[in-house]
């Protein structure tokens, strides 16, 4: 009897809940306004989060008398990246008509999520996209729209990105443009080197030059031992230092040309002159958190990091307030200031609804005016004059001397990874064996003569 | 004849609710999943009819086949070791001792914990050369660090890093599981057999083991399931931010994973889903028939 | 009575060491959420922070909208939780007391779909879940959590140890299946209705890639989903991550708690004679 009766309870109370989840999952506005009731602390926290929620300029949309266009973008990092509200307010005063919805997929499985998305007819408009393996699969599943003809109609120049545009080109046709483009340098921390007596790094240095200074600036032991230099666990940090010459891409299937640049960091990582990469990798050890708590003299890293670096600093967690920027070490031979680069773009679905202004938002983020909204926040965009790289070092926390405002001018970028339609599966296995290497599971040797053979078979499919 | 009817459709009944659900949103979805795996498709673009192909690539698939070894191996040790240690583990807290909530409760702490966070803490923990389980090894063997184990970053220590971070982290969650199974266990049982003099590891042979058949039945296929789906344990404990695996970690879900998203081989990955459904249905069907001989 | 003693600090000992391995990571956890960023993998490592950051514990709540998150993780898990419960149980009584043509089929059938990965068939599904108009909604989650293959498998292997003679019984007093099912059943399987409440809150409450996929709008988003909005392309914010770690928890710990009353011995014996 009893039980019949909790039973029935917990019935009505399902088919309540049931009827509830439905009507208010079902339209979200209405959930809007039945919640604060419902749910106290949730009505508290949207107060202060109110930045947070990209939803924000939707709210508009009912008052003015003319259906506004909405253009959905697909981004991540909302709340970590300083530029997105900028961009979207500066856009809003040329186009008062248009709104831009954001949707943050996250950046960790952004691709995946975007992929997900796309393939279940999603209605988003504007795609970043963040690497160039992502960008060869949506062109591949035919999600993006070729800008050619637009860019010819919109008179778009594309001759001011310095060539970066004719690197993502798929059989000719262009299907995004770059609106933020970031180069590797490498940081310094000055206190270090004065500490050690070392004069300060140059603009113009070899990787034996590099390689000769962090074993003059290790010293110590244990837990206050100061490493000359650090790597980060990616592939980028060691293996990419290969490509510089110009001779070899590393799409190209051979890798042998990769052996001095592993060896040379192995030897490092073996005398102690940077920290293990396996220790690295397993205490999931953020390159930032060693710069900042004074542990290494010198850090090969993205010019992202600066923005980073100065906000820190200002806050008191980076621990290393003197510090410097210069040009990213090369091979012999090779021009001081050559270097590598990643590049974030933008492109249009090409099943969206509204493309024309979709393409109208992209033009103006990845053009001149958003690359100067994008230089305010600190961030290099893909439109590099000197006016832009100026309001760079001009932006207060970046280091004063001369050498480190010189390092932003860059002679010449490769790609951290070369448009190829098979870039995706190359990164896969180039990955895989950079960590073999580092590990020690396979000998710089094995691991070379792996990459060979398995990016073979998949150059060959 | 009638009755039979009529048993049946009211059998029907019971299960509608849930299999109806569960046909829409996870059987039709599978099942086309599962028919992919004859067909190439990218994700996108309309699909192509492909035969057998996906399959006779698998036979020649250097990666896949280390994947599957991986996967195999990992589940030959996860699967004993958990069920021993949840059962006894069980047993134990099943008794009348000082602090059994408190001591319950501890144990199902790292199956209900993100698994971000306690990979994490694991891995720092491990960590060769600076985490604190090598310096006691160290302080008490002597041996030096280049000779202990690299635990999560080594290739000889990677599996069996997984198996015991997995053997910890599930444990609590199958000792759940039998602790619900012991309290259906009829306590006359135990007495008859106390009375016949039997000694307590007997009654725990002969009376708590058959007894807890249906219940170490479904730990068993749950065990063997979720081993060769892992996934979620090699990619926080080994991948790093890249969610990359290497040859020593390779699992098959991983496989799968890569192949559809980042190789856009949607057939591909659907023939190596169907390849490990096909293991577990045959493992399934044998732990089947032993259990119906189990459950009498 | 010395062998007595002996054992007994042999099963106390066995028992501290077990519980120590699995509380340590908590304590880590604990600790760490109370540490700026930089320091939370920093060597050699403070068990006890030197300059203990509470404010992580306030800027959780402001940096990303972790109440709304929490409520609509409780929304969907509460539910979610009583729809299977309800279904699974339902539907295992008649795998394990009523005989049926095709049932060991069918069976079969359910617990083999447990099998196949979800990283398999997710593309598939969200389509079909779009075409049904389920993209964000909390409706989505909801389906995709509810019926599950595993609630059937665990409920009907519970049943397997309730004695067929007891449902005979029943019966010939007249009583229909399911009045079997609401009477007799359902009581008796309060430990396993526990473990299942269990499982499913944990397995809800923790999913991290279904609402990944299916609740892009922030309003809609749960707790996992916030955790890693401190993980961002740059820099991961280590320190919060562990502090909202900790308070998503606790909910969770509370569930536990309040049902393992239930695993005590005799309650589904007692019922039994009774």
């Amino acid at each position: 009897m009893k039980s019949k009766k909790i039973l029935s309870l917990i019935i009505a109370l399902a088919a309540v809940l049931w009827a509830l989840s439905a009507c208010a999952s079902g339209a979200a506005p209405a959930s809007q306004a039945t919640q604060p009731p419902a749910a106290p602390a949730a009505a508290d926290t949207q107060a202060p989060a109110a930045p947070a929620k990209t939803e924000a300029p939707a709210t508009e949309a009912p008052a003015t008398e003319t259906p506004a266009t909405v253009v959905k973008w697909a981004l991540w990092d909302w709340d970590a990246t300083a530029y997105y509200q900028p961009l979207i307010d500066a856009y809003k005063k040329i186009r008062p008509d248009v709104t831009i919805e954001t949707t943050d997929l996250g950046s960790a499985d952004y691709q995946t999520l975007l992929q997900t998305q796309l393939a279940g007819g999603s209605d988003l408009d504007v795609l970043t996209i963040k690497d160039i393996p992502g960008y060869s699969n949506l062109v591949k599943q035919n999600f993006l729209e070729p800008l050619d003809s637009y860019i010819k109609t919109a008179s778009i120049d594309t001759a001011l990105y310095g060539g970066t545009t004719d690197q993502i080109k798929v059989n000719g046709a262009l299907y995004a443009l770059p609106f933020r483009s970031d180069f590797w340098i490498v940081f310094y921390n000055k206190d270090l080197f004065d500490a050690a007596g070392v004069a300060y790094p140059s603009n113009d240095m070899s990787i034996s030059q590099y390689d000769a200074l962090a074993r003059q600036l290790t010293s110590g032991d244990g837990p206050d031992k100061i490493y000359g230099n650090h790597y980060h666990t990616w592939r980028s940090d060691v293996q990419l230092f290969g490509i510089l010459d110009g001779k070899n891409t590393i799409v190209d299937g051979t890798y042998d040309f990769l052996k001095p640049y592993y060896e040379t960091i192995l030897k490092q990582q073996d005398d102690g002159i940077c920290m293990d990469y396996a220790s690295l990798k397993t205490a999931s050890t953020h390159y930032s958190g060693v710069f900042y708590n004074n542990q290494v003299a010198m850090m090969n890293m993205g010019s992202w990091f600066i923005a980073t670096q100065i906000q820190k600093v200002e806050s008191g967690e980076s621990l290393s307030k003197n510090w410097g920027i210069v040009k990213y070490p090369h091979p012999d031979g090779v021009p001081a200031g050559t270097t590598l680069g990643t590049i974030t773009s933008l492109a249009v679905n090409s099943s969206s609804g509204v493309k024309d202004a979709a393409l109208d938002f992209l033009k103006f983020v990845t053009g001149p005016d958003g690359a100067s909204v994008i230089a305010d926040t600190g961030t290099i965009p893909a439109i590099k004059n000197d006016d832009v790289i100026a309001s760079i070092s001009a932006i207060p926390g970046f280091p004063q001397d001369q050498n480190s405002k010189d390092a932003l001018f860059v002679t010449k970028t490769y790609l951290e990874m070369p448009m190829h339609d098979k870039s995706s599966e190359i990164e896969t296995v180039l990955n895989e064996e950079h960590d073999s290497i580092m590990t020690y599971n396979k000998s710089i040797d094995e691991a070379l003569a792996s990459m060979n053979t398995r990016i073979a078979e998949i150059l060959a499919k | 004849m009638k009755g039979n009817k009529r048993k049946t459709l009211i059998a029907y009944t019971f299960i509608a609710p849930n299999f109806i659900g569960f046909a829409v949103f996870t059987l039709v979805p599978l099942v086309f999943a599962l028919g992919l795996s004859f067909m190439k498709w990218d994700g996108a673009n309309p699909m192509q009819f492909a035969g057998l192909d996906n399959f006779a690539r698998l036979l020649k698939d250097s990666t896949f086949k280390r994947a599957l070894w991986n996967t195999v191996a990992y589940t030959a040790g996860v699967v004993p070791a958990t069920l021993v240690c949840s059962l006894l583990l069980a047993v134990l807290l099943n008794q009348k001792i000082r602090g059994r909530n408190f001591f319950r409760t501890v144990s199902f702490f790292p199956y209900v914990a993100s698994l971000v966070a306690v990979a994490a803490v694991w891995n720092f923990i491990f960590s060769p050369t600076k985490g604190p389980v090598n310096g006691l090894l160290n302080a008490i063997t002597g041996i030096p660090y280049s000779k202990l184990p690299g635990w999560s970053a080594s290739k000889d220590w990677a599996l069996p890093t997984a198996v015991i971070f997995s053997v910890w982290k599930n444990m609590g969650y199958y000792m759940v599981i039998y602790l619900a199974g012991l309290q259906g266990v009829n306590p006359e049982l135990y007495e008859a057999a106390a009375l016949d003099g039997a000694s307590g590891r007997q009654r725990f042979f002969h009376v708590t083991i058959p007894q807890l058949a249906p219940t170490s039945f479904f730990v068993l296929i749950m065990l063997v399931i979720s081993s060769f789906k892992v996934y979620d344990v090699f990619i926080n404990l080994f991948a790093g931010g890249d969610n990359q695996l290497n040859d020593a970690t390779r699992v098959l879900v991983y496989q799968i994973y890569n192949t559809a998203f980042r190789a856009l081989e949607f057939g591909y990955a659907s023939a190596i889903s169907m390849v490990l459904f096909l293991i577990v249905l045959c493992v399934t069907l044998v732990q089947f028939a032993g259990g119906r001989k189990l459950e009498g | 009575m010395a062998l007595k003693t002996v054992g007994k600090v042999a099963i106390y000992t066995l028992l501290i060491l077990i519980a120590a391995s699995m509380i340590i990571p908590f304590i880590w956890m604990i600790s760490s959420s109370l540490k700026l960023n930089k320091d939370v993998f920093s060597f050699p490592m403070q068990w006890i922070p030197e300059n203990p950051r509470w404010m992580n514990y306030s800027d959780i709540w402001t940096k990303i909208p972790l109440g709304t998150f929490i409520y609509n993780t409780a929304k969907l898990t509460v539910i979610v939780t009583i729809l299977q419960v309800l279904t699974s149980s339902f539907a295992a009584y008649a795998f394990a007391k009523l005989q049926f043509k095709g049932r060991d089929a069918l069976f079969l059938g359910y617990v083999l779909t447990i099998a196949v990965p979800w990283q398999a068939y997710m593309v598939p599904q969200f389509i079909i879940m779009r075409h049904m108009g389920l993209n964000n909604t909390h409706l989505a989650i909801i389906c995709l959590q509810a019926f599950s293959a595993f609630g059937v498998f665990l409920m009907r292997q519970f049943y397997q140890s309730i004695p067929d003679e007891l449902c005979e019984a029943a019966r010939i007093d007249g009583l229909s299946e399911y009045g079997i099912y609401a009477q007799i059943m359902l009581p008796l399987s309060k430990p396993a209705i526990s473990t299942l409440v269990i499982f499913t809150f944990v397995n809800t409450w923790n999913d991290f890639l279904g609402p990944m996929i299916y609740l892009t709008k922030t309003e809609l988003k749960t707790v996992q989903i916030g955790l890693r909005m401190f993980i961002s392309q740059y820099s991961s914010e280590y320190g919060l991550i562990m502090a909202a770690s900790v308070v998503a928890l606790l909910p969770v710990l509370v569930i536990f708690l309040s049902l393992q009353k239930y695993f005590v011995q005799g309650v589904a014996t007692s019922g039994l004679k009774g």
